[in-house]
């Protein structure tokens, strides 16, 4: 098998950047819609339930 | 152990969105004053609501400046009252309670809502900003008409705004 390897890389030097772009890509996709499931769709939902949390 | 740095950039992402997640409830309750429907109101007979104090003669009574409370009474399937009005720029609490089985207090399109318990008050507190018209419904299957019971809430400019009994 060895043989027919086309080249060998150390564990550093593999770099999938398409999943890095793809995992940045989510994770913006993420905190976008978390901002706007929070801030927008709950709590720009007036009337909202306030109170003194104890 | 070897980790790649892309799984560590993945690692400290997905902490600092916990993080966030944390942060952000943290504050909506601190700074937005965003709560919680708790237990604190005391227990009340469901035999008899009606020599309640306060829920005898439901309806809405003003406590402070801008302060009002509204004490409603839900049954099969209505509320009393069915029509409540407030003024604009208020703090609103609803006092609920129920005379037979659970029944719910939603102001639809809002995130005011609550259950509303026989033998338990629910006290729910919104601020009242702008003037406007909601619906009330019974998100609770409480019997056979539980479809018709609903109730109307109307937040009204503040200087349109007449307690009832003072015309």
């Amino acid at each position: 098998m060895s043989s027919e390897l086309e080249r060998e890389i150390g564990h550093d030097e593999f770099d999938p950047v398409g999943t890095l772009g793809l995992i940045t890509i989510y994770f913006l996709i993420l905190v976008v819609l978390w901002i706007f499931m929070y801030f927008v769709e709950f709590a720009g939902g007036d009337l909202t339930v306030v109170g003194v949390v104890v | 152990m070897n980790i790649h740095t892309y799984e560590k950039f993945w690692l400290g992402a997905s902490m600092v969105l916990i993080v966030g997640f944390i942060l952000t409830i943290t504050y909506g309750s601190v700074g937005l004053g965003i709560a919680m429907v708790d237990d604190s109101e005391p227990t009340i007979n469901p035999e008899n609501v009606g020599d309640h104090p306060d829920f005898g003669d439901p309806g809405v009574e003003q406590v402070g400046e801008n302060e009002y409370v509204v004490h409603v009474v839900a049954v099969q399937f209505a509320y009393f009252p069915g029509e409540i009005e407030v003024p604009a720029d208020s703090t609103v609490t609803f006092k609920l309670t129920s005379e037979d089985v659970i029944h719910s207090f939603s102001v639809v399109g809002t995130n005011a809502n609550t259950m509303i318990i026989p033998g338990e008050i629910a006290s729910v507190t919104v601020e009242a900003d702008e003037p406007g018209e909601y619906g009330i419904v019974c998100s609770e299957y409480c019997g056979s008409g539980h479809h018709d019971m609903e109730g109307k809430l109307t937040v009204v400019p503040q200087d349109e705004f007449e307690l009832e009994g003072d015309e």
